[in-house]
């Protein structure tokens, strides 16, 4: 997958994706993922789980504008025994750009 | 050995690597990848207010009218099936045998966060989610990885461009 990644960063769209294996992960090197040690087939957490789900895309989405290129973040979510909020805030976007009002 | 008894094996050892992670961080640190040099790299330069997702999974996700990925052949399959932005759970299927995808089958989202990103687009969150969407089954080996490297990706990437998203969000299995 980080192969598919890397094309798409490298025909000029940002990329951002979830790792299940870091080592891989290192070894591809893929711009941007966040690694998530929890087991195959879940890359966003349990079925029917929503704050936890919004949870792991607002992480990853929050990385698009923080991370550093070829970085892995780790995620601090364990698998099991962990109470999900909703993220509070989705206001996400680059440095650079202050809150100002959208121009209509 | 005959494809039914193989396609059995292969499963009884998703089901191990899924229920114990620890087996597939054992097959990481062996498994011959080659490691990359550079990062490509673009920043993301407009708020997410602004921008719009593609998804991409290798999940082994299809519509369930589309042709299922190929499970028969043990260096994998490497093309895309197309899923459109309004896909509903029960226009979806997973055909793969190298995960445990009982999760995934009862709630898509896990693996292919698509009714969540509308639900960010509905909220103002995202500007937009493409009309469509592309999911691989991963896994390929052998002579498919060429052919995915310099058959299939153009074409994908032909087709994710000319719906123009900001950013692509990928998830694997």
């Amino acid at each position: 997958m980080g192969l598919i990644q890397r094309r798409i960063e490298s025909a000029g769209i940002s990329t951002v994706s979830i790792s299940i294996l870091r080592r891989v992960t290192e070894k591809v090197k893929p711009p941007r993922a966040l690694f998530l040690r929890w087991p195959f087939g879940h890359p966003l957490g349990e079925p029917g789980n929503l704050a936890q789900q919004f949870t792991v895309l607002h992480d990853a989405l929050q990385f698009l504008y923080t991370s550093s290129p070829g970085e892995v973040l780790d995620l601090p979510y364990p698998w099991r025994r962990y109470e999900y909020s909703m993220p509070a805030s989705w206001n996400l976007r680059p440095t650079s750009i202050e809150s100002e009002p959208k121009a209509q | 050995m005959n494809n039914s008894f193989r396609q059995r094996i292969t499963v009884l050892f998703a089901r191990a690597f899924t229920r114990w992670p620890t087996l597939g961080r054992l097959w990481s640190k062996v498994a011959p990848i080659k490691v990359s040099a550079d990062i490509p790299w673009i920043p993301m330069l407009k708020s997410l207010s602004d921008s719009s997702v593609c998804l991409i999974t290798t999940g082994g996700l299809h519509m369930k009218a589309d042709v299922p990925f190929n499970v028969d052949d043990p260096q994998g399959d490497p093309t895309f099936r197309l899923i459109p932005s309004t896909a509903t759970q029960g226009e979806l299927k997973i055909t793969h045998n190298y995960y445990d995808h009982a999760d995934a089958d009862r709630d898509f989202n896990i693996i292919f966060p698509l009714e969540r990103m509308r639900e960010l687009k509905a909220a103002g969150v995202l500007y937009g989610v493409t009309p469509t969407h592309y999911s691989f089954m991963g896994h390929i080996d052998g002579p498919h990885v060429a052919r995915l490297e310099d058959e299939i990706l153009p074409v994908l990437l032909e087709r994710i461009r000319s719906e123009q998203p900001d950013f692509v969000f990928l998830t694997p299995s």
